[in-house]
């Protein structure tokens, strides 16, 4: 550790008063924990983001171990007024990634907070600290033969349950839309003191993760996409292992099929015949875990839509490819098949594609084993499509209703292509919802497309805005915007919690907007 | 260099690699959270991309582990960084001797692509 000159500063903090909180921070994690050097800090420094690094550039890096060094931190943060950004795993990826949410902060790397504190195989619940990965939870099961699945997001194995709920990410399970399944946190609050949020105020208490509500105000929410508090443990339930698991697809040749796969879907995801997080994914999404665009086109630009077509010629993929699972006894799952089979059928659209069918598809098999909660990074041949490292998700929600589907498929693929971009699209089905995510994928070494992919996702947000709606997350380069989005009654209101959870707002500030 | 521009992965080593790496799962569990070698690091977070065609082969290339160390650190175009407190130096240089000496996979698997 040296006095300095640091990578960078936190705001009207010099470096003399950065040293001596420097100089604190080791003395509750020891020096080799207290990360100041440029090249311990270039791993905190990777982003996808069409900005430049150096906006999100931390002052330093804290990897904690124990919740009450995270006490003590928040303790000489305060008395420092230094900014602390949390990580978990650490990943975000298309979400603003490691870095803090802007220059400057200390990123507190809460990695190695990886106990698994219990997994009850009976009740099917799990407590965790930030810093478990679902893999090695995936592990810990496997290792003791619980019939319990997962339900991970698609960087599954190196990212957490911890950083993916907070954030409200999602899964492809029956558990999908994660945090209706958290159960109980315990959170290190501004001021150093330690929160247990419902059940987990009681002494001794045994029903912390099977019962959400407590008694009183349900505050966990306000700990999620926010920054009044450092989420160190985090309870949620896993689902049973059922008897049959049953994956499948079905298949639909043109674009404005969403429609009618939107609308006949919905009932028996809202009916509860098809349990999980279902995606409908449109012909690049797909096409990217097996191809990559300079095989058919290496113009600047949007793909052609004639080169569009020849991809799904050519590989047999579809305009839109719905995913979907069963699970249940053999007999639940015989009857739910029929169900799907007959609407589908009965729709005179889409064709059905089985596991057996499928072979070894390396689309239906990723798609097949992360709804089934198994480890797979398959997902990441998306950063392969155009190359370059640029990525940022434009995730705007939709009614699941198959006019707004296609309505907001023809919003985002006309801005997208107007700047030489092309529309990577799915839906994740939530019922009544639907996240629509799109990989907004540009090649980060080229400045002209950084330059295009920033003033496209600015044009997305607004227009998508200026229609009504808005997206369920966004990367820390355009929190600020978001929030404005949604009002300034919103805005306030979060801004009067944390004025009175964070006076000297030391906690992540700018996440989600959010400031004091 | 890593990245490679080469054709596609065949399906059959996209399985056949996948049906290795899940062989492999229950006997390098990581449930403790901690690093035992080179090959429950490349199993547990490498391999998931660099046996699956998302990634380049780095088995059988005699990679020397200070050419993979940056790249692990500081990440690659779309590869993320991984940062110590994930995989330590320890582990870190664990995962290249374990690299340096691997034999290149029989099916070799080509990345689909990827710029540097």
């Amino acid at each position: 550790m040296a006095d300095g000159p640091y990578v960078a500063l936190p705001p009207n903090v010099d470096q003399a008063a950065f040293t001596t909180a420097v100089r604190k921070f080791t003395e509750i994690l020891g020096a080799e924990n207290v990360l100041t050097a440029q090249e311990q800090l270039l791993p905190y420094m990777k982003i996808m983001m069409p900005v430049d690094e150096a906006q999100h550039a931390p002052s330093a890096a804290l990897i904690a171990t124990e919740v009450d060094q995270v006490q003590r931190i928040v303790r000489v943060c305060n008395e420092h007024r230094i900014p602390v950004w949390p990580i978990s795993t650490g990943k975000n990826l298309g979400y603003g990634g490691t870095p803090p949410g802007s220059r400057g902060q200390v990123v507190l790397d809460l990695k190695r907070m990886n106990r698994i504190i219990d997994v009850d195989p009976d009740l099917c619940t799990a407590l965790v600290e930030p810093g478990v990965t679902y893999q090695q939870l995936y592990d810990y099961i496997e290792e003791r033969k619980y019939r319990l699945w997962l339900d991970p997001p698609a960087p599954s194995a190196i990212v957490g349950p911890v950083g993916n709920t907070l954030d409200r990410g999602v899964g492809y399970g029956p558990y999908g839309e994660h945090f209706m399944f958290q159960c109980g946190m315990e959170v290190v609050l501004p001021n150093g003191e330690l929160l247990r949020t419902g059940m987990g105020g009681i002494p001794n208490a045994n029903t912390w993760q099977v019962f959400k509500w407590g008694f009183g105000p349900y505050l966990d929410g306000i700990f999620t996409q926010s920054n009044f508090g450092i989420v160190t443990k985090l309870g949620f339930w896993l689902m049973p292992a059922p008897d049959v698991y049953k994956p499948f697809a079905v298949s639909y040749p043109d674009e404005a099929d969403i429609v009618p796969l939107v609308d006949s879907f919905r009932p028996l995801r809202i009916g509860g015949v098809i349990p999980n997080a279902m995606v409908f994914v449109g012909t690049l999404y797909e096409a990217t875990a097996t191809i990559r665009r300079s095989q058919y086109y290496s113009g600047k630009g949007a793909t052609p839509e004639e080169v569009i077509r020849r991809i799904r010629q050519e590989h047999n993929i579809g305009a839109w490819t719905a995913y979907g699972a069963l699970y249940g006894t053999k007999e639940q799952v015989d009857v739910s098949w029929k169900i799907v089979t007959d609407m589908v059928r009965g729709s005179g659209k889409g064709t059905i594609i089985t596991e057996e069918e499928a072979k070894d598809n390396p689309a239906f098999r990723y798609r097949a084993e992360l709804s089934r909660g198994n480890m797979t990074l398959q997902e990441f041949g998306l950063y392969n499509w155009r190359g370059g490292g640029g990525s940022m998700w434009f995730a705007p929600v939709s009614q699941a209703r198959g006019s707004e589907t296609l309505k907001q498929v023809q919003m985002a693929t006309t801005i997208l292509n107007k700047h030489g971009l092309d529309y990577v699209g799915e839906f994740i089905v939530g019922g009544r919802d639907m996240h629509h995510i799109i990989d907004v994928l540009f090649d980060r070494t080229d400045p002209e497309e950084m330059k295009a992919a920033h003033a496209c996702f600015g044009e997305l947000l607004d227009e998508f805005n200026r229609a009504g709606y808005g997206v369920y997350r966004v990367n820390t380069a355009f929190m600020d915007k978001v929030a404005e989005s949604f009002g300034p009654v919103q805005r306030q209101v979060n801004q009067t919690l944390k004025r009175a959870l964070d006076p000297n707002g030391i906690v992540a500030p700018g996440k989600s907007g959010i400031r004091v | 260099m890593l990245a490679t521009n080469g054709p596609l992965l065949p399906l059959a080593s996209i399985t056949a690699a996948a049906a290795c790496l899940a062989a492999a799962g229950p006997l390098h569990a990581q449930a403790d959270g901690r690093w035992r070698d080179g090959e429950q690091v490349y199993v547990k977070v490498c391999g998931h991309c660099h046996e699956s065609g998302v990634g380049p082969v780095l088995k059988g290339r005699g990679l020397p582990a200070e050419a993979l160390a940056p790249i692990t650190r500081h990440g690659l175009s779309a590869m993320p960084a991984f940062r110590a407190a994930e995989i330590d130096d320890q582990a870190l240089q664990a995962l290249g001797d374990y690299l340096a000496q691997t034999p290149a996979p029989k099916a070799a698997p080509q990345s689909n692509g990827g710029k540097p």
